[in-house]
């Protein structure tokens, strides 16, 4: 099942301007394209992402 | 009305005040009767705050009489960008929602200043929530380059850029999520360093994006921005990101390049850039090159991403943080950052994720580079400002789109927190183009000496922008 960009917005309760739509849209594919695939670049899968930093932020 | 003193430096400056050639009284008065003349031309003032500029003013006169001076920034009258929190005073982050906020406590930058003794003189125009590069603001109308005002200042302190560069501040502060302080700096033909992220609290700053938001100096000089930065940097535990180092004498370099190695990165840093940008910024790498440095091409493949990487992280974070007026009062945001934040709520956990994988392969890519070379030297903005009202920007005869292109060579200073620095390096026309110096981790005073290397060539010729050329 693919949603439109319509339908995620609409599903998260944001009022859409339809002018907006169209635009949205062709940014969301042109963020798609900068994407690509992930493939060329080395980044490990099991990698994190974030850290959990124990204790709170700043560990003296 | 003598217009002599708001020319000069902070540096320049300083000495007047510390030897008491100069009161601070005089110059406040001098910087805000130009500030108040030229703002309606440039617009790059929300706020100014005569009133306490004057007494802080007078107050720093006094300490200095009385033999209490406190260092390079006592006495000089600094504007501040609207997202930087004064106490009991109204920060409006450029938008209409946040209009009348006032928060109880000043900024920590803020806070830091005061006790350097420097005058506030008041609230710089930005970019709605910092959240784009024109400065077009619909709530507090468009800041204009006092290079031409017809075009943008840049952004996101656009407000900051402009003021130094008309002279209607002697120095400011600009925050930058994705070349925020460096675009604008670029685009009005001054300093703006980015400082390794953690370096400066942002405690007291509205965010745009948690991971990505830095707080630095804009100024006329690379000295000026490292003496800004002496007052600035520090730990603060009230920011869950401040940097556990020891502060430095920033301001202690002279500009010996004898044996830097400048890295240039090829295929991401000189690709798709305006030909005579290119030209101008080659031609003050062989200017470093002529007093002793050495260039090597390094390799950063995972670049290829960092716009992407950039564009998902700063898209999501600033949706969070602004999800719930989204919701509730959507017409009260500026059209485009309103289709920001929308565009930000589409990216899933997953996309989020990845791209914070981007970034630690970008850093090891970054970390392996400066293994190589000790600084990293590129445009700052591949194109020239547009004019206010374009979304696009010329790039060799062809139309781009503008906010991708001017935060394309910026943007991976703030995915990986490296510091970055923006100086002039000559004009294409009537406009200012600017130079990025990158560095690893915590090296600022190593970017600056080097900036400040460059500086020493006059790059600008002693051209000033035609707003303020008189």
């Amino acid at each position: 099942m693919s949603l439109t960009v319509r339908e995620l917005l609409e599903d998260k309760g944001l009022k859409m301007q339809e002018d907006h739509l169209r635009i949205l849209k062709d940014r969301w594919e042109g963020l798609q394209v900068l994407k690509g695939d992930l493939d060329t670049i080395q980044v490990d899968d099991a990698d994190i992402g974030l850290r959990n930093i124990p204790g709170g932020d700043h560990i003296e | 009305m003598s217009k002599e003193l708001i020319l000069k430096t902070v540096d320049e400056l300083a000495r007047l005040i510390e030897g008491k050639s100069i009161s601070p009284v005089e110059l406040t008065t001098e910087v805000l009767d130009h500030a108040e003349e030229m703002n309606e031309q440039i617009n790059a003032y929300i706020q100014i705050a005569r009133e306490e500029a004057e007494i802080f003013a007078k107050r720093a006169e006094e300490e200095i009489l009385n033999g209490n001076y406190r260092g390079m920034y006592h006495g000089i009258p600094i504007g501040i960008k609207d997202n930087i929190y004064f106490k009991d005073q109204v920060s409006t982050m450029g938008s209409k929602i946040h209009q009348d906020y006032v928060s109880d406590y000043d900024a920590t930058v803020v806070e830091k200043l005061r006790d350097a003794g420097a005058v506030l003189t008041g609230k710089l125009n930005m970019h709605e929530y910092a959240w784009g590069i024109t400065n077009d603001n619909p709530h507090y109308g468009a800041c204009r380059n006092p290079w031409d005002p017809e075009k943008i200042p840049g952004g996101s302190s656009g407000g900051s850029g402009a003021a130094v560069a008309a002279d209607m501040s002697v120095a400011s502060l600009g925050t930058d999520t994705a070349g925020s302080i460096r675009i604008p700096s670029s685009a009005c033909g001054i300093v703006g360093l980015k400082p390794t992220h953690g370096r400066v609290s942002k405690y007291g700053c509205f965010p745009l994006a948690w991971s990505l938001d830095h707080i630095g100096p804009m100024t006329k000089s690379v000295k000026d921005a490292a003496g800004l930065l002496e007052v600035i940097c520090g730990y603060d535990s009230n920011d869950p990101t401040s940097l556990h180092v020891p502060n430095e004498n920033f301001t202690d370099f002279n500009g010996d390049v004898k044996d830097l190695v400048i890295g240039v990165n090829e295929e991401y840093f000189f690709h798709q850039v305006d030909s005579e940008v290119e030209k101008l910024v080659r031609a003050n790498i062989q200017n470093l090159v002529d007093q002793g440095a050495k260039v090597e091409e390094v390799k950063i493949p995972a670049l290829q991403y960092a716009e992407w990487a950039e564009l998902v992280t700063s898209l999501s974070e600033a949706s969070t943080i602004h999800h719930r007026n989204l919701l509730k009062r959507p017409d009260d945001f500026g059209s485009d950052i309103r289709l920001l934040f929308e565009l930000g709520e589409l990216p899933s956990a997953v996309d989020y994720l990845q791209a914070q994988q981007v970034r630690r392969q970008l850093k090891k890519d970054f970390a392996e580079a400066f293994e190589k070379v000790d600084v990293l030297i590129s445009p700052t903005l591949p194109v020239i400002p547009s004019k206010i009202g374009e979304d696009f920007a010329n790039l060799n005869g062809e139309k781009v789109d503008l906010i991708d292109h001017m935060i394309r060579f910026t943007g991976p200073g703030n995915l990986t927190g490296l510091p970055a620095l923006s100086i002039p390096c000559g004009t294409k026309g009537n406009m200012p183009v600017g130079l990025q110096i990158m560095g690893p981790a915590l090296k600022e005073k190593r970017i600056l000496n080097a900036g400040y290397a460059l500086e020493q060539t006059n790059p600008l010729q002693g051209r000033r922008p035609s707003l303020v050329v008189s």
